[in-house]
């Protein structure tokens, strides 16, 4: 064989590779027009991801690099109840520099008793703060900002919210349980404030020795004490060996200390966790936008090969081939993509820039702007494979065009299914797509089922456009002419319908489903609950003034109902002998694990709460010790009947038998533990009274006020929080949230709206054309914005209805199976999706008419 | 003797491209009996389209007066032009333009119901049998051949039983035997109801059997009827 025949047709095949690249882009010299939508739609969904990547990663680093000060210290060890013995402190010290605190709730007062508020009491040392600065404002008015530290003989240093809340300023005096002292300034930052627990009220920052004094601090109150240490001989960060070592140090001196010990690499494991769940959470919902732009990327890739019509069966008259063709239009669609994501990338990176520059003060910490380039080529890899998805279909049928169009008109479009390879490779880029999204979430049930939903909403669309097609084609004329018009065009092939349905139909079903469920929440904190739920829980009753207190209560407000139960704070050790920090239990049940839990004893089974498996102990038990479990958690966690539960109490761990499970109605508010013990276990230990206090209902809200003036003047040490307080406080939480999903949801209802400017852009030609030969035929301006208004009441109304019925199914499914909240159906959230749908539609569709009517008719009816 | 049913006195059609301002009609005076057949004539790009759609009120003229069926198109508003249109005015053009997501009936029907005719589907049911069409009423534009088309076009625009019809090179996209057919209808549904026929041709033939003709060039009226040999 020669070498000529073997070169010959390698180099053919190099010339026609090059030549795919060099006809798309010859292709391409008509310019993007008729692609801003697609290059819109990928841009969108890519920057979504890329930003929210690109914030959290930020925010995480920012969290890890600041891990020393958002500690206060390298390592951060704490416990509930327990101060340090002095032989703990003897140890800890011997590894570097020790700062002592407490945190715990209280009442705070005016000293003449008038006015009075919870606060979260964070008491200190003198070395208090070990790493950072506690920044107060002098007190002077406008005199500014300085740092400081919290002097023993001096006062409190307080919120400026507690300040105007209780009508003081500083320099005025406050009374904290048995204590009286001066606001010696107002607190502007704490640095270690992100790592501390939710907090319900104002800081009051005052030192130990104050705090002893106060009189809160007895056997059994809930005070939690913290150990913040800068380890010795580390004047930069330590190693992480030098941690390590400290930790497996720290185990081996103090083993049944109860400690939960945090270090510097991951400070805030709970802020991290909802980092990352956030994350993921708002990718995915970047994932929804990108789906629903990628029907405006189907669209503009099906008009385009629509017009490249004749151009296509040119190639193939001159001899391309279906593959050619295809490799050709992709070539081209996908370097329009690539467009698409680097607009996407960009816009991505320049966002969380911006939203530090402008938010950046108001974060719990300022988060340094990285470039992740992973967060980067994830959104890149999502938004080339949308579009991949969305341009394969049009395209595979564009390869099937027959030259035989050049030598016919065109009749009816022949709709024919692309070819087999095609269609795999459809599917297989629908799979990449799902993998992708489910193989970079955490959480990768949650990622499974949003992109079962998001699939499903994506089926259920389309087919519902089909249908609505279908059906405007079937049902019998409508003697309006205008009508029947508008029915046709619904029904045209090529029209708006599917395409308007489904961009618009997915993001407000969201809206709808979200809506209806914040709409059922609030009804159940705002209206359901407080009806059934006690006015006051107070805390920190101790043991001797337990009967006093129910006295004084029954003597001031007759008619009050008062529950009561045995509280001690203890943390689970270990389930079945395994230590909990093995343990990977569902992320709904891991909060069981963190920190402390409230544990209680009882010699009957608690109200609001029912034995489902096993028999409560009996009364007098005396044997082996015993606890009652929640029954829900205790699936999930994966203990039953005869597991060992160990608890760390007071620096003691105490391992009881599981006797039986719980099924607990915690939406009553009744006073509810998830571990109850036999009292036999527990009686022993210092454990302070917890107690409900129920109004009639048809108490006035001035004798609810006075019974926690006189609860707080009797007792100074207890703590009195107002039911209605933490509900508002949660829900002013759950507001935030709740907003933070809608403008999730949004972007994906702006996703939709770019996908239907792109089809009502699409249809623009064809509205006109029509709109022509009508005034040719005698129709009225009037006539023609009817027949298009009517198309475009029909289209948003269809799509609204559809939406509050998928939104509505979404919402009871997540209320009543996940949630188990009984769902409130409101009329508002129905209105909203009509109105949102309505908006978007005539905003838009007026736009297109307004240009119809404008036009002038003559250059539409010559023969081209 | 009556007034011309349409009569344009100086009328100039100038229209602003990328290069400037075209003049498209120069002061053109044309008056039409009514009744009568005209043919305008003339190589392409002369107006002759224009001067049609003038006298259709699809076009404003920029200076001159134009009245056609008793109406002063230069004191109409674009509503009461189009009403003029779907009582009086039906057109034919060379591409067809029906809708084509009506069949050929409720094409036919439609100018009868945006008049609110109440009998528009029998009138339109009718009219698709004198052209031939009586067995292809519930057929889509896509699914008929470019003469069935056009021959419901026809009947579309013949539908309001107008007092004028003007048809814009009617046999334009259709070859010799379909054209034969869509004139032999027009010329013959044009006699029953004794309107007024514009028609705008290249076709000598089609021109010859008008009753009269005006030749057009370079946007003004150049002779009639003597004309036609250099048709």
């Amino acid at each position: 064989m020669s070498s000529e025949a073997l070169t010959t047709p390698a180099r053919h095949v190099r010339r026609s590779r090059a030549g795919i690249l060099t006809l798309a882009l010859r292709d391409l010299r008509g310019g993007l027009k008729g692609f801003y939508v697609f290059v819109a739609c990928v841009a969108l969904g890519v920057a979504v991801i890329a930003a929210v990547g690109g914030l959290a990663a930020s925010m995480r680093d920012g969290v890890v690099r600041q891990g020393g000060l958002l500690l206060g210290g390298d390592v951060r060890l704490s416990r509930p109840h327990h101060r340090m013995t002095p032989a703990e402190r003897a140890w800890l010290q011997s590894g570097g520099r020790v700062s002592e605190m407490a945190t715990m709730r209280a009442i705070a007062r005016r000293p003449d008793g008038s006015e009075q508020a919870l606060v979260e009491i964070k008491a200190v040392d003198e070395a208090y703060p070990l790493v950072g600065e506690l920044v107060l404002s002098s007190g002077r008015a406008g005199s500014g900002t300085g740092t400081g530290s919290v002097r023993a003989a001096g006062g409190a240093i307080v919120d400026p919210i507690l300040l105007e809340r209780l009508g003081l300023k500083v320099g005025d005096r406050i009374a904290l349980g048995a204590l009286e002292l001066p606001v010696t300034a107002a607190l502007v930052s704490e640095p270690d404030k992100l790592t501390d627990r939710l907090t319900f009220g104002p800081r009051v920052l005052i030192s130990l020795q104050n705090l002893e004094k106060t009189g809160l601090v007895k056997p059994g109150s809930l005070v939690r004490w913290r150990y913040s240490v800068k380890l010795a001989g580390a004047s930069q960060a330590p190693s992480d060996k030098a941690l390590d070592a400290f930790r497996v140090a720290l185990d081996k001196a103090l083993p049944a200390a109860g400690f939960v010990v945090r270090d510097r690499r991951d400070p805030a494991p709970s802020v991290t966790r909802t980092l990352d769940r956030l994350r993921e959470f708002l990718t995915l919902i970047g994932l929804a936008s990108l789906i629903v732009g990628g029907v405006g990327v189907a669209n503009a890739v099906t008009t385009f090969v629509d017009r490249r019509r004749k151009v296509i069966a040119t190639l193939k008259s001159v001899g391309a081939t279906g593959r050619t063709v295809f490799a050709i239009y992709l070539t081209e669609v996908m370097l329009i993509a690539g467009i698409g994501v680097l607009i996407g990338l960009a816009l991505g990176s320049a966002l969380p820039i911006g939203v530090v520059a402008l938010l950046g003060d108001a974060m719990p910490l300022r988060p340094e702007v990285t470039v992740s380039p992973l967060a980067l080529a994830l959104a890149a890899a999502y938004g080339l494979l949308v579009a991949l998805l969305f341009v394969l279909w049009p395209l595979g049928r564009a390869e099937r065009v027959r030259p035989a169009v050049l030598f016919r008109e065109e009749v009816a479009p022949e709709s024919r299914w692309p070819r087999p390879r095609v269609v795999v490779a459809v599917i297989a880029t629908a799979l990449a797509l799902a993998a992708l999204a489910v193989l970079t979430s955490d959480s990768r049930r949650i990622a499974i089922y949003f992109i079962a939903a998001l699939a499903a909403l994506v089926v259920v669309f389309s087919t519902l456009g089909w249908l609505v097609t279908v059906l405007s084609r079937k049902i019998p004329r409508p003697r309006k002419p205008m009508l029947a018009l508008a029915f046709a065009n619904l029904g045209a092939p090529g029209g708006l319908t599917r395409a308007v349905v489904l961009s618009l139909g997915a993001g407000l079903t969201l809206l709808v489903a979200v809506s209806l469920v914040d709409a059922s929440l609030v009804a159940e904190f705002t209206t359901r609950l407080p009806k059934q739920s006690p006015n006051y829980f107070v805390l920190d009753i101790s043991k001797t003034d337990r009967q006093g207190f129910v006295d004084l209560v029954r003597r001031t407000a007759p008619g009050v109902e008062v529950h009561e139960a045995p509280m001690l704070r203890g943390r689970l050790v270990s389930l079945k002998g395994v230590p909990v920090e093995r343990l990977k239990p569902p992320p709904e049940a891991q909060w069981v694990l963190n920190g402390d839990r409230g544990l209680s004893y009882s010699e009957t089974v608690p109200e609001g709460s029912k034995v489902v498996t096993g028999a409560w102990w009996p009364k007098d038990y005396q044997g082996e010790p015993l606890v009652s479990f929640e029954a829900e958690l205790a699936r999930k966690l994966g203990v039953g009947l005869g597991d060992k539960v160990t608890v760390n109490v007071l620096g003691r761990n105490v391992t009881a038998r599981i006797a039986n499970l719980r099924e607990v109605k915690w939406e009553s508010l009744a006073i509810n533990f998830v571990m109850v013990f036999s009292p036999n276990t527990l009686r022993s230990a210092p454990y302070s009274v917890l107690a409900t206090l129920t109004l009639p209902s048809t108490a006035p809200v001035a004798d609810e006020a006075r019974l926690a003036r006189v609860i707080s003047r009797a007792y100074p040490s207890v703590t009195a929080i107002r039911v209605r307080d933490v509900i508002n406080a949660f829900s002013g939480v759950f507001a935030k949230v709740m907003l933070a999903v809608k403008v999730a949801g949004g972007v994906t209802l702006l996703a939709g709206a770019l996908v239907l400017a792109g089809a009502l852009a699409t249809s623009q030609r064809r509205r006109l054309q029509l709109a022509v030969i009508l005034k040719t035929l005698g129709a009225s301006r009037r006539q023609i914005l009817t027949l298009h208004m009517i198309e475009y009441l029909l289209l948003a109304g269809v799509t609204a209805i559809i939406a509050v019925l998928l939104g509505g199914l979404a919402a009871w499914v997540a209320l009543t199976q996940v949630m188990d909240v009984e769902p409130t159906f409101t009329a508002r959230a129905v209105l909203e999706a009509l109105g949102v749908s309505l908006a978007l539609v005539l905003a838009f569709g007026g736009l297109g008419t307004w240009r119809v009517l404008q036009a002038r008719p003559v250059p539409y009816l010559r023969s081209e | 003797m009556a007034e011309p049913i349409i009569k344009l006195d100086g009328v100039s059609l100038t229209l602003t491209s990328r290069a400037g301002p075209v003049q498209i009609l120069k002061s053109v005076d044309l008056a039409v009996e009514a009744g009568e057949s005209l043919a305008i004539v003339g190589p392409s790009g002369s107006g002759k389209t224009s001067l049609l759609m003038i006298m259709a009120g699809l076009e404003r003229a920029t200076s001159g007066r134009v009245r056609v069926a008793d109406k002063d198109f230069n004191a109409l508003t674009e509503d009461g032009l189009a009403a003029v249109r779907g009582r009086e005015i039906g057109i034919v053009f060379q591409s067809f333009h029906l809708v084509p997501t009506m069949t050929a009936l409720e094409n036919v029907a439609l100018p009868l119901e945006l008049a609110g005719a109440e009998d528009a589907f029998e009138r339109a049911l009718a009219l698709l049998g004198e052209v031939g069409l009586g067995h292809r009423t519930d057929h889509f534009p896509a699914q008929l051949s470019g003469g069935e088309q056009q021959r419901v076009a026809v009947a579309r625009a013949l539908a309001p039983r107008p007092r004028i019809v003007l048809a814009d090179e009617p046999t334009g996209n259709l070859d010799g035997r379909n054209g034969q057919q869509v004139v032999d209808i027009l010329f013959g549904l044009q006699r029953q109801s004794g309107a007024t026929f514009v028609l705008v041709t290249h076709d000598g033939d089609l021109a010859r059997r008008c009753g009269r003709t005006v030749r057009i060039e370079d946007g003004a009226i150049v002779g009639a009827d003597n004309a036609l040999a250099s048709v």
